[in-house]
């Protein structure tokens, strides 16, 4: 599948491999988000203030409720962040992109730099969640895993969703309506996951939860790369 | 006629198995004893509310028993008839229990000439009381032989599960109606983005209206179900929620229609997710529910169907009800499909 060239770009302008394709894309999103920086910051603040306002309103936050506000603000935080993927850059550029580029590339690119901006994300509101609400954690490195996998779950399927909500009119609406359903599987696994990180289930589950985890992620990654050149094909 | 014989076949499914799933009585069962703790070598007597039972008719032919396993028993010393549900039976315990066990589970098994034998499977405690009790070598042996069986179509008795058991033919079907529309509507969806052909959209778009409303259907019958033997009708059991989602999943696909005006991408999209919808609902419904507790048959440690709740009466109601289910279905699909294209007819001509 990778290397091969669909119908529409047959030619190969510039002669590339879909790896170095992927990495030039790559360098085009990050460069892009550097030089609009308040979208960015915009993210981060979003994180802070929400774990702010969460910490002032609950005051005391138990072990099980850190759980499950970290998770819960991972996904409104991920999905405000996803939304604009394909709707930031004009038509008549998407266009451009469209005759030069490997779908596949287009998606993985974007599906990467997700995965990088969701991983920045986490470990901002992990951050502060430890510092507000005190450290529950008595396995940081399973929680960390929890992270990690997370960001790649939530930006594999709110990518192609978002792709998907790009061609309605109310893409930040569908976007909402189209991924919550979606991501629920994931979500349940997660704080299943980092429910062991916390100390609040034990047992040798944990290896079911991973494969489980990672069953989805990949069965969510493969199906978006058949299915993402027809969603692009316009 | 040659064209429509799956439908009246399908509606006549349907009727057979409301019909013959809401006629066929259940068999005789015993629905409570009182009481269920016992002592060894006290002379207690049970009151046996029975079900379906005609106990008056079969008099004094009535036997009964106290069963430990396969090689103890115990009759019962005398049986009095109240009237055709109600028995009161004298058992003479013997001062000892069989094996070194100081509890034993017992089943109550009664046998009568006019409704067949009958049993209260499980659940009757006997403790033995006198630790060091005398060993009695010929107690727990009296012998269960002769015993009759009735010869008539019946739905079989589960002490929880009562008259309710015959939801299984109107809430298991759903879910394999729901299946197969949702697998007819992904193949359409298929086939429509491999040649681009509205009419396998418009298929694509009934087979899951179908589908879904097949789904909520299966919720419905399994939250009434759920009502008389879980206690309420949503205990947050992991095949209720996963199912909640996987209805939200699909309902998402007709939003996402109503938000396209362009037929042609409208299809194209909407084909898309609905074969990352189908994906999803794999694990929603088949993989995650394997992995959690859940109190349907066949979870959790409960029995499933098929092993024991399933006999051969039911399915002969039971695979009736999911063809014509299933066949209802198609034919509700096809006419949505053949309105939804009448309609896209007068929206270009005039």
């Amino acid at each position: 599948m990778f290397g091969n060239w669909p119908a529409c770009c047959a030619n190969n302008p510039l002669h590339m491999s879909l790896w170095t394709e992927i990495w030039f894309l790559l360098g085009k999103e990050v460069k892009l988000e550097w030089r609009q920086r308040h979208a960015l910051s915009g993210m981060l603040l979003y994180v802070l203030s929400t774990v702010f306002i969460v910490f002032i309103s609950f005051q005391q936050i138990s072990p099980q409720l850190w759980n499950v506000l970290f998770w819960i603000i991972m996904l409104f935080a991920s999905i405000n962040a996803v939304v604009k993927s394909f709707v930031q850059e004009s038509s008549s550029r998407q266009l451009y992109y469209y005759q030069l580029a490997n779908p596949l590339a287009i998606l993985l690119s974007k599906t990467i730099y997700n995965t990088l901006l969701l991983l920045v994300l986490g470990a901002l509101n992990a951050g502060a969640l430890l510092l507000v609400a005190g450290n529950p954690l008595e396995a940081p490195g399973i929680f960390a895993l929890a992270v990690i996998l997370g960001s790649v779950g939530f930006s594999i399927t709110f990518t192609f969703i978002a792709a998907i909500a790009a061609k309605t009119s109310n893409s930040s609406t569908m976007m909402t309506i189209l991924s919550f359903p979606l991501i629920i599987p994931v979500l349940l696994v997660l704080v299943n996951l980092s429910a062991h990180a916390i100390g609040l289930l034990q047992g040798s589950m944990i290896g079911d939860d991973l494969i489980m985890l990672l069953g989805i992620d990949l069965l969510l990654l493969g199906l978006g790369l058949v299915l993402f050149p027809m969603l692009w094909r316009e | 006629m040659k064209k429509h014989w799956w439908k009246i076949l399908g509606a006549c499914l349907v009727l057979y198995s409301l019909l013959m799933g809401m006629l066929t009585p259940l068999k005789t069962g015993i629905s409570d004893i009182h009481p269920q703790f016992l002592n060894t070598g006290d002379t207690v007597v049970m009151e046996v509310t029975g079900y379906n039972s005609f106990y008056s008719k079969a008099g004094n032919g009535l036997r009964a028993w106290l069963k430990l396993d396969a090689n103890h028993a115990l009759a019962a010393h005398s049986i009095q008839v109240l009237d055709d549900r109600h028995l009161k039976l004298e058992f003479v315990l013997p001062p000892t229990l069989p094996g070194p066990q100081n509890v034993a589970d017992a089943s109550l098994l009664i046998d009568s000439p006019v409704d067949g034998a009958h049993v209260y499977p499980a659940g009757i405690r006997i403790r033995r009381q006198n630790l060091t009790g005398v060993d009695a070598p010929t107690a727990w042996t009296d012998a269960i032989d002769e015993l009759h069986e009735k010869d008539a179509i019946t739905f079989p008795f589960r002490n929880i599960l009562g008259e309710t058991i015959r939801n299984t033919y109107y809430h298991v079907p759903m879910w394999f109606a729901m299946f197969l529309l949702f697998i007819g509507a992904l193949v359409h969806s298929i086939r429509f983005l491999r040649s681009k052909n509205l009419q396998n959209d418009r298929w694509a778009a009934a087979l899951t209206t179908t589908g879904l409303v097949f789904g909520a259907l299966g919720l419905t019958t399994g939250a009434m179900w759920a009502t008389y033997t879980w206690g309420e009708p949503w205990s947050g059991d992991v095949k209720q929620n996963m199912t909640a989602i996987g209805l939200l999943i699909y309902g998402a696909y007709f939003v996402l229609r109503f938000a396209m005006e362009d037929p042609e991408r409208k299809a194209r999209i909407s084909a898309v997710y609905n074969i990352f919808a189908f994906a999803t609902l794999i694990p929603l419904l088949y993989v995650i529910p394997k992995l959690t507790d859940s109190l349907h048959p066949g979870a959790g440690g409960n029995i499933a169907f098929g092993s024991q709740d399933l006999d051969n009466t039911m399915r002969l109601v039971f695979y009736p009800a999911i063809i014509g289910w299933t066949l209802i279905g198609l034919w509700a699909s096809q006419l949505l499909y053949r309105m939804n294209t009448l309609e896209e007819k007068l929206r270009w001509t005039h």
